[in-house]
């Protein structure tokens, strides 16, 4: 099979919302040997995104949602040990903390981000959904990481990430790390607006902004 | 001001529009209820203002008044640790609200249900079972407490409305009515599984409610805008209660900007429309329901 034409059916599973269809296709990538980052951009998360924008037309709704992403998880528990295989020595200095802001259960993106991460050799914390920001300015604390990830996918709970930021600035902790946000609504405006250090607009170009903030030649 | 001589909700929407009253939560707010507190806890707590509350409205020319029981199934319950005082509190909300009617010498009590906060799949893992006991044992404690009727608000899945209501008639034989809510989309009006007012409105007709309805979620000028489509859709008596306005945050604090005037006159176009029955959801307190009772009033 062309890879564009399983890749094509990786969209279309998620799009349905077939669980069990998007795990088979996930194994078929990997006895394939394709390049799995190409194969979760331009399948999965193909798929996901356009989920996002059905729901956002009002063609899809929770259902639709719900399944999508239980597809997209399906899938990316398979592919994460692979993922994790030719994993880059990680290095404990390379540490980053990620999160979903407050009020926000959506993972998707972040988790998705954290397993691109993890393969490339950095250390990941996270934090999981609905983070307090208390709880990620704890996690700088207690963490110490050298890039603060967070992410949000609703409008009302992305001015979040400047609460946090501005409570970094308070404590006198903003100048110990890096921040990164993202998130479907977010733009690369918002996060200037809000004091960030940088946005990425997908898990690929996150993982290239986060080497940047980390000083990782690559 | 009409007076509502009698207490059956069916015999009242009969005879012409029917006024219901405003939002309970907003008005508790603006009480001191605070943010993410309990409100249905208030009617132990502080039954005078929530009493209070349904006076405003009856004074304001509610016809009817709905018991502060909205989240108080034992499920929504048991997230604020509360779930062991549920009968106490729809006891309570029937016997407050009963009393204000006393009070002011006219009125229904509508026995409010909301949903139970927790999904049926594929959105989430809650079974047919678990719903209907927590739906049947506060209609229990409604009817106890002495309710004239149900009244059902703010699902946003047809299933699980259905489940609530045939878990109802199993303990009770008085009237229900049912209000889903809609966000308007390209394609007109859904909930959020989906569902479009037509198909779920003959479902709930073929439960056996008396009337049907939209509230919450969207102001009166969408509502307004996509009434004919819920006048067409509803074959019972239509129920028709839009927020006031859409809430904007000011310093963390919802705040719903709509003037009482202008909520009024959308509300009154929608009743001559045809809907059986108007009132206000969140945002509108005792003085937008005084402007739909003087713009229908102006009407008839």
């Amino acid at each position: 099979m062309e890879h564009s034409q399983l890749y094509e059916k990786q969209c279309e599973a998620i799009l349905q919302g077939e669980t069990e269809e998007a795990a088979a296709l996930a194994h078929q990538a990997i006895e394939l040997g394709v390049d799995l980052g190409e194969c979760v951009d331009k399948g999965y998360a193909r798929g996901i995104r356009e989920v996002g924008r059905l729901w956002e037309e009002g063609e899809y709704f929770l259902p639709e949602l719900v399944q999508g992403a239980d597809a997209m998880k399906a899938a990316m528990a398979v592919l994460r040990p692979e993922f994790l295989k030719d994993q880059l020595e990680s290095r404990e200095e390379h540490k980053v903390v990620l999160g979903t802001a407050a009020g926000d259960i959506h993972d998707i993106g972040k988790s998705l981000v954290g397993t691109i991460l993890e393969a490339n050799g950095f250390v990941v914390v996270d934090l999981g959904n609905d983070v307090s920001n208390e709880a990620f300015v704890e996690a700088v604390i207690t963490e110490s990481p050298i890039v603060l990830g967070m992410s949000a996918l609703l409008t009302t709970t992305m001015p979040r990430h400047g609460d946090v930021i501005e409570l970094l600035k308070e404590r006198g902790l903003r100048d110990q790390v890096k921040v990164i946000v993202g998130g479907a609504p977010l733009t690369r405006e918002f996060a200037q607006e809000i004091g960030a250090d940088s946005y990425a607009a997908n898990a690929m170009e996150a993982l290239s902004e986060i080497r940047k903030l980390a000083g990782i030649e690559v | 001001m009409s007076s509502s001589v009698s207490s059956d909700i069916v015999a009242l929407l009969d005879r012409g529009l029917v006024l219901l009253d405003g939002g309970m939560g907003s008005s508790l707010i603006s009480l001191g209820l605070a943010d993410g507190a309990c409100t249905e806890l208030w009617n132990l707590q502080h039954p005078e203002r929530v009493r209070a509350v349904h006076e405003g409205f009856l004074r304001a020319g509610s016809d009817v008044v709905q018991t502060n029981s909205f989240g108080a199934n034992s499920v929504a319950l048991a997230r604020h640790d509360a779930g062991d005082s549920m009968t106490d509190i729809n006891v309570a909300a029937a016997v407050i609200a009963r009393g204000a009617c006393d009070a002011v010498g006219h009125g229904l009590v509508a026995g409010n249900i909301g949903p139970s906060g927790v999904f049926l799949p594929p959105v989430g893992t809650a079974t047919e079972d678990e719903l209907r006991a927590a739906f049947s044992s506060q209609a229990r404690a409604l009817a106890d407490g002495g309710v004239d009727y149900f009244s059902l608000e703010t699902f946003s899945d047809i299933e699980e409305a259905l489940v609530a209501v045939s878990a109802i008639q199993t303990v009770s034989d008085l009237p229900i009515t049912a209000c889903l809510t809609f966000d308007r989309k390209k394609r007109g009006l859904f909930t959020l599984m989906g569902n479009r007012p037509s198909a779920a409105f003959e479902a709930l007709k073929g439960a056996g409610v008396c009337a049907v309805g939209a509230n919450c979620s969207i102001g009166s000028e969408d509502m307004g805008a996509l009434a004919d489509e819920l006048v067409d859709a509803a074959s019972l008596p239509l129920i028709l209660k839009p927020n006031a306005g859409m809430p904007l945050l000011e310093d963390g604090v919802a705040v719903y900007g709509q003037p009482a005037s202008e909520f009024a006159q959308e509300v009154a176009a929608m009743a001559s429309l045809g809907a059986g029955a108007v009132g206000g959801c969140c945002g509108s307190d005792q003085a937008f329901i005084a402007a739909i009772r003087s713009e229908i009033d102006a009407q008839s």
